[in-house]
């Protein structure tokens, strides 16, 4: 499972990288850079989707 | 360097504490940004930043800034640092932080706040109902004051007929911790009287929780557990603090400064309404309510040929960075069509994709203000509704002492003590 980010929807907002630091990480010019490829474990999967619950921008999913 | 430049960059760090400095601290900001962009205050024993650029640094890097008030390896007992008691703002960096915030965050921004706006306009409404025959406006007291504290009440789901109560507690709770003397044991009274008020509530909705903002922070959970009465309280406090009084000053402060800083601008705002949003976010960069962030440093920073050691306390101007000129054109002119600035609803991160560097008023980060969206709509709805309701608006009086606020270095927030105004009907 992966975490994929939307960059045409994604205005920088900042929100996944400040919450969720573990997964996230603030790339060139503000936006995401996602530091895990492959996600196997539950708490990261959480993390994941509470990212994808908060983004103003609506521009992170998760995909098989 | 010529004796003019050398006195400039002589700093007595006493000056901090002048009357002068709390009116108009932006010619000390300069002169740290010129001469001190990493100053080290031994008289307050704090370094000083400056620049936009240094600024936005330290907010992005919260591994090496950190907000938490406690030291690590002192004793500190949680709240005791606070008028209002234990509050959210002191858990720092941890993850405690981010879930309390959480609990609240997201009532302030997207489809939650949209909801909320219906009520914002009937409540600014009702507002300048009370004072529309007059002919005239105390801005501070009858208007700024008491749309966004009703706004914060409502949204706790406080009964609407204790609004008036709440109010006046409020004034006089942020008098008391403004401007001393008998205003403090005024303002002491009326936080006990309004958390004799409050405190059965919180009991009820712990029991029984409704869809409001009062009962999700009475049965939010952290680390499987409740937060305490008089930490819910804290958390109260700190809504109507950074969510009322911050919004109050803002709006307080775009009418100053469409009164007496730019009346000629006043006329395009007039115009087109749109331009509140413009209003606000200049005068967030211009002379924002906060200008002072704190942080402390958890390793050592090296910095323009400073060291800035591990553990000391940094305090990062605001209020300076937003005025540098290495970032702004004609930093000192307030203007609401300037074009390097961002000028739209602003952003975690600080970075738009328009390019543009935001303003600092919010901070950035971590910290970053998570009512920043309400701020902006609030403030634009109460001037809209308040513009369309009346005619010529003018300043009552042709001189103002001006914007000041009781200690920028203790986090006190700028804004008119009073502002009149004059206005016709349609």
């Amino acid at each position: 499972m992966k975490v994929k980010i939307d960059y045409e929807k994604c205005y920088k907002s900042g929100e996944c990288y400040y919450n969720h630091p573990e997964l996230f990480r603030m790339g060139d010019e503000g936006y995401p850079v996602v530091l895990v490829d492959q996600i196997s474990d539950d708490a990261t999967r959480r993390h994941a989707e509470e990212a994808i619950e908060v983004c103003p921008a609506v521009a992170i999913t998760l995909e098989d | 360097m010529s004796a003019t430049a050398e006195s400039l960059a002589d700093l007595d760090p006493r000056e901090f504490d002048s009357e002068a400095f709390q009116q108009d601290p932006f010619p000390i900001y300069k002169r740290l940004r010129d001469y001190h962009p990493v100053y080290h205050d031994r008289f307050h024993n704090r370094w000083i930043l400056s620049r936009y650029w240094d600024i936005d640094g330290a907010f992005q890097d919260n591994e090496s800034f950190d907000r938490a008030v406690y030291k690590p390896d002192g004793p500190y007992e949680f709240g005791s640092r606070h008028v209002f008691g234990p509050n959210i703002l002191e858990y720092g960096n941890s993850n405690e932080h981010r879930r309390l915030r959480n609990i609240v965050a997201g009532q302030f921004v997207g489809q939650k706040l949209t909801d909320f706006l219906p009520m914002i306009d009937q409540i600014s409404q009702e507002v300048i109902d009370r004072f529309i025959d007059d002919g005239e406006v105390e801005l501070v007291t009858q208007f700024s004051s008491q749309v966004p504290i009703r706004v914060i009440s409502n949204m706790l789901g406080l009964p609407r007929e204790d609004e008036d109560t709440f109010v006046e507690w409020y004034q006089l709770l942020i008098a008391g911790l403004g401007f001393g003397g008998d205003h403090m044991a005024r303002g002491i009274k009326a936080r006990n009287d309004m958390w004799d008020y409050i405190d059965p509530m919180i009991r009820e909705r712990s029991k029984n929780p409704g869809e409001d903002l009062l009962s999700r922070i009475c049965v939010a959970e952290l680390d499987g557990s409740r937060m305490s009465v008089e930490e819910i309280k804290g958390f109260v406090a700190l809504l109507l603090a950074a969510g009322g009084d911050t919004t109050d000053k803002a709006i307080a402060n775009m009418w100053y400064h469409m009164l007496y800083t730019r009346p000629d601008q006043l006329s395009d705002v007039l115009e087109n309404p749109a331009l509140w949003e413009n209003v606000f976010t200049e005068m967030m960069r211009y002379d924002p309510v906060v200008h002072a962030q704190f942080r402390h440093t958890t390793r050592e920073i090296p910095l323009h040929g400073h060291v800035i050691p591990e553990r000391a306390g940094v305090i990062l101007y605001l209020g300076a960075g937003n005025r540098d000129e290495r970032v702004f054109k004609d930093p000192d002119t307030f203007d609401v069509h300037r074009d390097d600035l961002h000028m739209g609803r602003e952003n975690r991160s600080g970075r738009y994709k328009d390019g543009k560097p935001g303003h600092l008023g919010f901070g950035i980060g971590q910290h970053f203000c998570m009512g920043y969206a309400m701020a902006r709509q609030e403030s634009a709805i109460a001037c809209t509704r308040l513009m369309e309701a009346i005619r010529n608006p003018r300043p009552k009086f042709a001189e103002h002492p001006g914007i000041s606020s009781p200690s920028i270095d203790s986090g006190g927030f700028r804004s008119p003590q009073e502002l009149w105004m004059e206005f016709d009907r349609p």
